[in-house]
């Protein structure tokens, strides 16, 4: 009951704001030049990187103007390819076929006829530069999108040591040519919308027609229209939207800065959306078992790759249990530490005034909070946060008799581990489960542990990401997929789409309904 | 945002293979050495629990046969053809305090043995209800969901099972074990009375084989799923009386977690391996009671359409506690739990058998 009604709610405020807020302008398009001129002054307030350039048609009496905000556009462009040649190569002008002869001069290939006023200046913001004529109303869109932008540099978040060195940047149209030189297939798809009420921003879902399952296609779009934000700034905006589970620790999504993972993913039948404004992409669907990949076990000979995949599973095993473990063995169950051991963690937890619970609640805060100091600072400041953090706070927590020398071991060590997962988002998530399970372990000892996994378990066996278990391959088992879980074979044994995209199938039913 | 609208489950063959052990095996292996040592002499019992488990194999075979036969068919839908309306009914409810009782019992012996084994001065209470919070969890969730977590649990209860067995190899002596073929006829026919239950509460495989994507294959399958257990159970009560002997273990309550005890784990990471063994075990028992529980809820809907899962869920949870508060002391629950579990086995030999003659009569193929 209490959920249908906390829908409604939802759904009645979107439709409030959905009145309140629209980029629409009652202005219409006319005929005369300098009332055209004036309301696109008048509506962005006249700013001073709003350029207008009246002219005349070469050497004939037309009135002519070029409107642009500099800094949005290439200028040598507008320079050469548009403003010289209007100067320069008309005599004649035949006024009645005039679109068709501006096609004709102006040296641009993208070039789009607007006769709205809404669509003329979304581009005129999105850097096109404008060509109005005397006497029409219909304006010349010219492609001349440029300026400053960020060059393709080694992606920040995701360094590898081996693999290609090109990350993702901010504008959508150089990711979408980064992705188009990784995968050269006619049918790579590239699928755009205009997302936000406010502000206008481009979303580019990719995908490989004929692998992907058509199901996943429809589902994703059908989420993509659903958004009704004001603005797309970062993709991180679209996946909260569009995800299956806000209550989840787990990211549904993966967020990747590198070209080479989404390509590899385009290839598994999988989904990207490239956001313009932000080099994150999002790929759709994923499970469990893919936060902890790494492109790097696939770069690396099996071998290696396998037991760094397994060496990521044990981390993370530690980073999750490690904390939890050691308060119950040490609240609960000291019987099970091995005799000399306990012996040593008695002697040196002599003098420590908190039960191992509050002990280890201090150090792990601590943790996090230089964790996340370090992640603010300046990159020259941030080891200086380590040394003085890490190692003098500790040292003199110890020497304080405030926390015990085992214990600064078990936190470093957790904190070590979780820094093995390859995604940052899924690590934060294990971040706060980790808490859960040291509460667990606090009330219920090892019991506690064992019943917070169960939960942890039935979540994960009840959460989706667009219709694919997050559980699989491991449950529904798909054996053939578990090739490339914990370990991973040779790259000649790899199957190229994993069972669980369920795209054979996807194929078979399409062929069914070709027959009939 | 809102999910992708969950198709109709279906279950695959691989689900019913682990179906099986995830409703079979909990708390009843772990006293199971204990009991049937009781009434055989040195290690003879595996006779009664061997033809004990060949009979169970082959009646888990014919439950699924008979509820495949009607594919994709609820239980209540074919047991009305065949026996009117008002019988199916009460077969269907019959099933539900089945599995009420079932669940209340693994809530109550989860709490007796975290108590001996795990936390000595936490109250019973406690551990009963936050185990109960935590099924009741897994069954407001999706039913693929569970079938999903059987399938997460299963490996981890093979996996310690088998470590169990591996390690304990160096630890059996031949002396426990022979002399063999002791027991009088009468004695084996104790045995097998004592063994059988154990194999019971099969009876929702009635209810989940609606579900079944390859009806054709189920029976095999779930004839599979519960050889599994028969092999487990075997090795199990050997490694008990090889390491134990026939006089220790009958008298232990719960051979197989003091069986842990006697073992070590080489490296020396852990000193009382039982505590490692019995929490991985909560998992089986989880599994278990998780079915119970949910088979209940899956009988009750089917006869009561209109109330909401959820509310089903809420009336039932209050009832499993209660009465898994009831019994006042181990000696009060061990009977309990053989009384219940000489029901559901009663229960599903009348319902098997009776549906059975109805649809020769009726003339299903």
């Amino acid at each position: 009951m209490a959920r249908t009604s906390f829908f409604n709610r939802r759904k009645m405020k979107t439709s409030k704001s959905k009145q309140e807020n629209q980029i629409k302008t009652t202005i219409e398009l006319g005929t005369n030049l300098a009332d055209n001129l004036k309301n696109i002054r008048t509506l962005l307030g006249e700013p001073g990187d709003l350029i207008i350039r009246e002219t005349t048609l070469g050497e004939t009496d037309t009135k002519c103007a070029i409107v642009y905000l500099s800094g949005l556009v290439d200028q040598d462009l507008v320079n050469n390819n548009i403003l010289k040649v209007i100067q320069s190569n008309i005599n004649e002008i035949d006024t009645n076929r005039i679109n068709e002869v501006f096609q004709q001069i102006i040296a641009i290939t993208d070039i789009k006829k607007g006769t709205k006023f809404d669509d003329v200046i979304n581009s005129l913001l999105s850097g096109s530069t404008l060509f109005y004529l005397d006497d029409m109303d219909t304006v010349l869109i010219l492609g001349t999108t440029g300026g400053e932008r960020r060059s393709i540099e080694e992606p920040q978040s995701e360094a590898l040591i081996r693999g290609p060195r090109e990350g993702f940047v901010e504008s959508v149209h150089t990711n979408i040519a980064l992705l188009r030189r990784d995968i050269k297939n006619p049918n790579l798809r590239f699928k755009s919308y205009e997302v936000g009420k406010k502000s206008k921003r481009t979303i580019v879902v990719s995908y490989l027609e004929g692998i992907i399952n058509p199901t996943l296609l429809k589902e994703v779009n059908r989420r993509l229209k659903s958004i009704n934000l004001d603005i797309v700034s970062e993709s991180g905006f679209l996946e909260q939207w569009i995800e299956d589970s806000f209550l989840s620790p787990f990211p549904q999504m993966i967020n990747t800065e590198r070209p080479d993972r989404v390509s590899s993913s385009l290839l598994q039948g999988k989904v990207a959306i490239l956001v313009d404004g932000t080099p994150f992409a999002l790929i759709a669907p994923i499970t469990y078992s893919e936060t902890l990949k790494s492109l790097e076990d696939y770069y690396e000979r099996w071998l290696v790759g396998t037991l760094i995949r397994i060496l990521r599973y044990l981390g993370t095993f530690i980073a999750l249990f490690l904390p939890a473990i050691y308060i119950a063995l040490v609240s609960y169950h000291q019987g099970m530490i091995p005799t000399e051991l306990a012996f040593s963690i008695a002697l040196t937890r002599e003098g420590v005034p908190f039960p191992s619970f509050v002990e280890a609640l201090l150090m792990i805060i601590t943790m996090e909070i230089l964790q996340e100091a370090g992640a603010r600072l300046p990159k020259n400041l941030g080891q200086t946060i380590g040394i003085v953090g890490g190692l003098v706070i500790g040292e003199a927590a110890v020497s304080a008799s405030i926390v015990s020398p085992v214990m600064v071991i078990v936190v470093g060590l957790t904190a070590i581990s979780s820094f093995t997962n390859p995604s940052y988002s899924a690590g934060i998530g294990f971040r706060m489960l980790r808490l859960t399970f040291m509460i667990a372990a606090a009330i219920l000892g090892l019991y506690g542990i064992i019943l917070a996994y169960i939960m942890l378990n039935i979540h994960i066996a009840n959460l989706k990401s667009f219709g694919v278990p997050y559980s699989a391959p491991f449950a529904p088992t798909y054996f053939s997929d578990w090739k490339d879980t914990i370990i991973r074979v040779p790259i000649t044994m790899l199957e190229k789409q994993p069972k669980y995209m369920k795209i054979e199938d996807s194929k078979a039913k399409s062929n069914e309904e070709e027959q009939k | 945002m809102t999910p992708m609208e969950d198709k109709d489950l279906q279950i695959s063959e691989k689900d019913i293979v682990i179906l099986v052990p995830s409703i079979v095996v909990a708390v009843g292996i772990l006293s199971l050495p204990a009991k049937l040592a009781g009434v055989t002499i040195s290690s003879d019992g595996w006779i009664p629990l061997l033809v004990g488990g060949i009979i169970m194999i082959f009646v888990t075979w014919l439950v699924v046969k008979l509820a495949t036969s009607f594919p994709n068919q609820t239980f209540l839908t074919y047991a009305s053809k065949l026996v009117t309306k008002p019988i199916a009914i009460v077969f269907t409810l019959l099933f539900v305090i089945q599995g009420i009782i079932i669940a209340a019992i693994e809530v109550r012996e989860i709490a007796d043995i975290s108590k001996v084994y795990l936390l000595n001065n936490t109250p019973a209470e406690v551990l009963s209800l936050s185990f109960l919070l935590v099924v009741i969890y897994a069954v407001s969730g999706s039913r693929a969901g569970i079938f999903r977590l059987n399938m997460l649990f299963f490996p981890f209860i093979i996996f310690i099972s088998l470590l169990i067995i591996i390690l304990s190899i160096g630890w059996i002596s031949l002396e426990n074990l022979l002399p063999v073929f002791q027991t009088s006829i009468g004695g084996y026919a104790e045995g097998m009375k004592t063994g059988i239950i154990y194999y019971g509460n099969i009876g929702f495989l009635l209810f989940y084989m609606a579900f079944a994507k390859q009806p054709k294959k189920a029976p095999k399958m779930a004839a599979r799923g519960m050889s599994i257990v028969v092999v487990l159970y075997i090795l199990l009560f050997f490694v008990c009386i090889g390491v134990m002997g026939n006089g220790a273990t009958t008298n232990l309550i719960y051979p197989t977690i003091d069986l842990a005890k006697e073992l070590e784990i080489p490296g020396g990471f852990f000193e009382r391996f039982e505590s490692v063994f019995f929490t991985i075990w909560v998992m089986a028992i989880f599994t278990t009671a998780l079915i119970a529980l949910d088979g209940a809820v899956l009988a009750l809907q089917s006869v009561m359409k209109k109330i909401p899962k959820l509310t089903i869920i809420f009336c039932l949870a209050p009832l499993v506690y209660f009465i898994g508060l009831l019994p006042k002391d181990y000696v009060e629950l061990s009977t309990f739990g053989t009384y219940m579990a000489y029901f559901s086995l009663i229960l599903l030999f009348c319902v098997v058998i009776l549906l059975m003659i109805f649809s020769k009569i009726k003339g299903v193929k």
